[in-house]
Parts: C-alpha cells; sequence; structure tokens
C-alpha cells in the first residue's frame, strides 16, 4: 500500500521539480530584463513554496538553499545587490544545485552539496558586496545537465471523465464497424475491425485504470473519524482495516464515501453497545470494528462489519407494522432476509433519538441510492447478540458493464449482469394468477412475475400484468432478476447474448421515464434500452 | 460539518491541510491555487472557514482577503504564512482575518488555530 509519506514525497518531488524548471525559465528571463518585478516577484513565491514545503517534510538542505536564493534576490529586489554577471552565475549555480538536490532525495550515495558553492551564497547573502572577497570561480555547476521531466503528473478528474466518455463513445462505433464488416464480409475491412476492437478494448482499460486509486485513500481516513465518534458516544471501538490496496474508480469511491461514514457512524452509535454492556454479555469491553475490501471477479466487496449488538428483527418487523411498510398478518411469514431489507426502503428509519454523529434523519434508503446510483449492491446480515455485517458489492469501473442482452416486442433490452440471478424456461402451466400479478414457482421459491411486453407496451389504463391470457407461446423465458433481496422474474420474447456494453444517460423527453436507467447502441446500430432494475422492483414493491 | 476552503498556491501543501483537516473531521469543500479562483470558491462554496495563503500567484492573500471581506464579511478567515511575514500578516489581522498558521505547520497547531476560530475565538 502506498502510506501517506510515500504520497506526499511523490508530490513533493514532482511539485519541486516543477518550481526548478518555473525557476530556471524565470532566471533567464530576469537576466534579460533585470527591471521586471513580475519575473522576481515569481521567482520569490517559487522559492518560497518550495523553502516552506521542504521545511514541512523534512528535507533541510534544500529548504537552506532555497532560503539562502530567497535571501539574495530579496536584496536584488532592495536593490542591495546588484544584478551583476557573477552573481547572475551564483544565481544560476544555486537553482542548478536546487535541482540536484531534488534529484538526489531519494539517493542514499549523495554526500553534501558543494561547499564553494554554498561559500558563494552565503558571500551574497551576507550582502559584501561592497567587501573585496571574491566570489570563487565556481566551474559553472552541472554544466553537463540531464533533463529530466517528473514521473508523475496531476490530472483533474474531469478530464479523465471526458476522456472515458469519448472511448464510450469509441467503443460504440468500434462495434458498429465490427458487425458492418461482417456484413459486408470483406477480409480487409474485418482484419482492420478486429485490430481496431482490440486496440480500443486496450485503450479502455488503460483509461478505466488511469481513474483507480486504493480503497486505502478512503479507509485511512476512518482511524480518526471512528476514534471522535466513539470519544463521544462514550465506547470503546478498535477498527480493523483490511484490504487497502484494492484498486476502485475514483469516482465510485467518491459516491459512497458519505455512505460509508454513515454506516460506521450507524455501527458504533446504534451496534457497539457500551464498554459495562459488552462487559456483562461477556464480551470484550473493546468494540470491534471491520472495514475491508476484497476484489470478486468485476466487482469490488467492501464489508463493514461489527461485533455489537446486532439488529432486532421483531423491532424492525414492528416499526414496519406500524409504519405500514408491511401488513401485519405477513409479518410472521415474512424471511429474515426480507425484514431486514425493509431497512432500506425509503423513509424507513429505526432511530429513536438523534445524537450527535448518527440518525440525522438520513436513513438507510439514502445509502442505498448512493450505492444504486453507481451500480452496485448492497445488503445486510444481523444476527442478535452477536453483530451486524453489511456488504456492498461495486462496479470497479464506473463506464462499462456486463449486460444480459434480450428482446421484447422486437425492441432491445439490457440488464446489467450485477442485477440478474438466474434464466429460466417455465411452461405457462406453472405461471398462476395471484391478484393483479403472476407467482411462479421457480427452485421452492414464490417470485412475481411481470411479462415485459404488457409492462412497457400496454396502455396504463389497460395494463392487465396478472393475465395469463396475454402471453404468447407455452414456453416463457425468464429472467430472474433481484433487488434488496426482492426476487422478481421478467418474462421476455428472446434472450440473446451477455456483453459489454456503455450505458449513456437517456435524453429527453424519455429521461422522465423511470424504468429506464439509459441506452446504449448495439454494433448492429439498434438502439437498446437498459432497464433500471431497482425502479421496476420498487415500482412493483409499491403496487404490491 | 464545517466546511473549510483551502486557498494554497502549493498542492503539496493544499494536500497536507486537506488530509490534516478531513482526518478531523471537517469538510473541505474546494481548493483554490490562485485568487481569483479563491474569490470565485468563496462565493459558490460559502465556506465556514477559509485558510489563505499569504503568497498567491496572481494577487495577494491581502487582496483575496480584502475581496472575500467585501462581499461576505462573516466569513472566518485564517491566514496562513511563512516566518518573517510577520508584516502581512498583522495587516491582514486588522483586515479582518482571526487568526494565522506559520509555515511549516504542525497539525496539532493547525487543528487547534481551526477549531478555536470556528469555535468563535479570535486567536492570535
Amino acid at each position: 500500500m502506498k502510506s501517506r509519506e510515500q504520497e506526499y514525497k511523490e508530490i513533493f518531488i514532482a511539485e519541486a521539480l516543477e518550481y526548478y524548471d518555473a525557476l530556471n525559465r524565470h532566471i533567464s528571463e530576469l537576466e534579460r530584463r533585470p527591471e521586471d518585478d513580475k519575473v522576481l516577484a515569481e521567482i520569490f513565491r517559487l522559492l518560497h513554496n518550495l523553502k516552506a514545503n521542504a521545511k514541512a517534510i523534512g528535507y533541510l538542505q534544500i529548504s537552506d538553499v532555497a532560503h539562502k536564493l530567497e535571501t539574495a534576490f530579496s536584496l536584488i529586489r532592495n536593490k542591495e545587490l546588484s544584478f551583476s554577471d557573477e552573481v547572475v552565475l551564483v544565481l544560476f549555480d544555486g537553482i542548478d544545485l536546487l535541482g540536484e538536490l531534488i534529484g538526489n532525495i531519494d539517493n542514499p550515495e549523495y554526500g553534501e552539496p558543494d561547499h564553494v558553492l554554498i561559500r558563494n551564497l552565503d558571500i551574497i547573502v551576507d550582502n559584501l558586496s561592497n567587501s573585496t572577497i571574491e566570489l570563487a570561480k565556481v566551474q559553472r555547476y552541472n554544466s553537463s545537465k540531464n533533463l529530466s521531466l517528473s514521473e508523475l503528473i496531476y490530472i483533474q478528474i474531469k478530464k479523465l471523465d471526458h476522456l472515458l466518455n469519448l472511448v464510450g463513445e469509441l467503443m460504440i462505433d468500434r462495434d458498429r464497424i465490427l458487425s458492418i464488416s461482417r456484413d459486408l464480409d470483406h477480409d480487409e475491412l474485418k482484419s482492420v475491425s478486429s485490430h481496431l476492437y482490440r486496440i480500443t478494448e486496450d485503450l479502455q482499460y488503460s483509461v478505466m485504470d488511469a481513474r483507480l486509486v486504493t480503497v486505502g485513500s478512503l479507509f485511512n481516513k476512518f482511524p480518526r473519524i471512528v476514534r471522535d465518534i466513539a470519544t463521544a458516544e462514550h465506547k470503546e471501538v478498535y477498527l480493523e482495516l483490511t484490504g487497502q490496496d484494492i484498486q476502485i474508480d475514483r469516482n465510485i469511491l467518491q459516491i459512497i464515501t458519505d455512505s460509508l461514514l454513515h454506516l460506521v457512524r450507524n455501527a458504533i452509535t446504534h451496534g457497539l453497545e457500551l464498554p459495562e454492556e459488552r462487559k456483562k454479555k461477556g464480551k470484550p469491553r473493546e468494540g470491534n470494528l471491520t472495514l475491508s475490501a476484497k476484489n470478486d471477479r468485476d466487482n469490488v466487496i467492501i464489508k463493514l462489519e461489527d461485533d455489537g449488538k446486532g439488529i432486532d428483527l421483531k423491532q424492525v418487523k414492528k416499526a414496519a407494522i406500524e409504519k405500514n411498510f408491511i401488513p401485519a398478518d405477513a409479518a410472521a411469514h415474512l424471511p429474515d432476509e426480507e425484514v431486514l431489507s425493509i431497512l432500506f426502503e425509503p423513509g424507513f428509519s429505526m432511530a429513536k433519538e438523534v445524537t450527535e454523529f448518527s440518525g440525522r434523519g438520513v436513513g438507510l434508503d439514502v445509502v442505498k441510492n448512493a450505492i444504486d446510483s453507481v451500480g452496485g449492491r448492497i445488503s445486510v446480515n444481523s444476527s442478535k447478540g452477536k453483530g451486524t455485517t453489511f456488504t456492498m458489492q461495486l462496479p470497479t469501473s464506473i463506464a462499462v458493464k456486463g449486460a444480459l442482452l434480450f428482446e421484447v416486442n422486437e425492441i432491445y433490452y439490457a440488464i446489467p449482469l450485477i442485477h440478474t440471478e438466474s434464466v429460466v424456461s417455465i411452461d405457462i402451466s406453472e405461471l398462476h394468477e395471484v391478484g393483479d400479478v403472476l407467482l411462479a414457482d421457480v427452485k421452492g421459491e414464490n417470485i412475481t412475475v411481470v411479462y415485459l411486453h404488457e409492462l412497457l407496451n400496454a396502455p396504463e389504463h389497460n395494463m392487465r400484468l396478472g393475465d395469463k391470457s396475454r402471453l404468447s407461446g407455452q414456453v416463457q423465458n425468464i429472467i430472474i432478476v433481484s433487488y434488496n433481496n426482492r426476487k422478481l422474474g421478467l418474462i421476455v420474447d428472446k434472450l440473446y447474448r451477455q456483453q459489454d456494453i456503455v450505458v449513456k444517460p437517456l435524453s429527453k423527453p424519455l429521461d422522465t421515464i423511470d424504468l429506464y436507467g439509459g441506452v446504449t447502441l448495439l454494433g448492429t446500430g439498434k438502439v437498446c434500452l437498459v432497464l433500471d432494475v431497482p425502479a421496476i422492483t420498487r415500482y412493483f414493491i409499491t403496487k404490491r | 460539518m464545517k466546511r473549510i476552503l483551502i486557498v494554497d498556491d502549493s498542492f503539496y501543501m493544499r494536500t497536507m491541510l486537506k488530509n490534516m483537516l478531513t482526518d478531523a473531521g471537517y469538510e473541505v469543500v474546494g481548493e483554490a491555487p490562485n485568487g481569483q479562483t479563491a474569490l470565485e470558491l468563496a462565493k459558490s462554496t460559502n465556506p465556514d472557514l477559509v485558510t489563505l495563503d499569504v503568497i498567491l500567484p496572481d494577487n495577494t492573500g491581502l487582496d483575496v482577503l480584502k475581496g472575500i471581506k467585501k462581499d461576505q464579511p462573516d466569513m472566518k478567515v485564517v491566514m496562513v504564512s511563512a516566518v518573517g511575514q510577520d508584516v502581512i500578516v498583522n495587516e491582514a489581522l486588522e483586515s479582518g482575518a482571526l487568526s494565522y498558521i506559520v509555515k511549516p505547520f504542525s497539525e496539532e497547531k493547525v487543528l487547534e488555530v481551526v477549531s478555536k476560530v470556528l469555535g468563535g475565538e479570535a486567536v492570535s
């Protein structure tokens, strides 16, 4: 893992080399126009920053030389020192010495800077311009210079966003060209387009890679935060971090930051018990909180575990009935996972009191929305008395999603794989009309099934989702999707392949239809709508 | 969570300050490398506190301080200076800055000054 010290050092060196280059540029300008106050001010600023940064990080030779140069230039500015040829030489040498010191930060062999040069600088700095001491003629320092550029650049995230966007567009065109070349059956075109395919793929991964940061850059902020919350709540907490070197897209990490903070606050405030209480229960006084990350195929799994009192399912049920989230008679038969899922419903909160750190009216639904927005999933497991675990499954990258393609009414649709559970074929006789929906027994589980053709095409006043007579054909292809522990079967006309797709936001007026999460263009040039599984599942939950 | 704007022309300094402040539970709402951006961000983000470097590439920190105070007279500003800039710092304090931090700074010092100023104390 890249430690913070290492990060500071890299930033320091990169910036110091930039300053060094700028100093060289400005001192050459100053040699030509010694009266230019602006250039002089700029030189001051650069030396000043270099000095302050070097002092902060502890490179005292650098801060010392920068300080001497700064003093020399202030004498020049105050006209106490003339910008004569021999002074200029010493100043050039001094700046080169800075470059040398910066370049040798990692070189343990590097000894002391050139004494004669330091003495020359001291002579100037001590303002002995009217003295008779001569500046030693030093061999023009570093005459055989190596030009070197920094190994590190900073880049604004929005530039990377733009780049990724362009790669997305390029991928769409690439697929189109590939498809056309197959249709034309032109060998040369086929070979060029398959080359284009590989290059675009490389480009896509390179751009995605450039946006990756370590999870540690977020995790490492938590020790201090946990300490502060624990102190305020009079709790004792041991925080364990693992998997800090797992990499993830910077924007995804940014978007889940608040969610993770919220979950950590909740875990300490509501999950972990007070030390005395823990002792009575036979637990160690100190509560354990584990924040971990690991890779799982294309996803990153972030887990937050506590060994606190766990979530009381009875209380959740009670609150859910009181707040009309579930009917009282259904509550008894609800599986535990479904009870826990209620925690993520909009407007559902268990917080009884508002403390300084938790329960500011922000429920877990806000956390869930944030995770949904990056195409991730969140789930919770809890065991009373033993603790709670939140698991977030996040895509590593934001732009490209694996998706399952299918057709309904001769229109192409896609569902992100992160939401698909399985694909089954069911005989129409195994579908049962229950109320205004269809139910099917899939591997021993009763699942609500929706005829997408009806949902997507029938006018609302005439929509009959629970009417089997609207189905065509004997065997139905059903994609089982899941969201927040609720499974839903979607009947489609034809199933196609899995494919990586670039999801583009919908433009007006379609952007108000919340069943669609976006759109993509297939290689054939056909438009393909991407279904928003969270939205569709929510639609049926409210319907039920 | 108190919101802070960092104004400093050095990326290194901004990174250090940002880490110190976010680790301590503050929200850094913006980072400005020059005076122009500083003034824009002070307006658009309306932070609880601005840490303001004394020397900037386009304006002096003093100009920025005066610019902020003109439009947002209640905004809290802490100057960040180096040793030997007492004259500027004193003028800044007279122009409405509430305190100052001298580079190179320790984490303790930064957090002490920031929390005092945010708590309503003028410390110098």
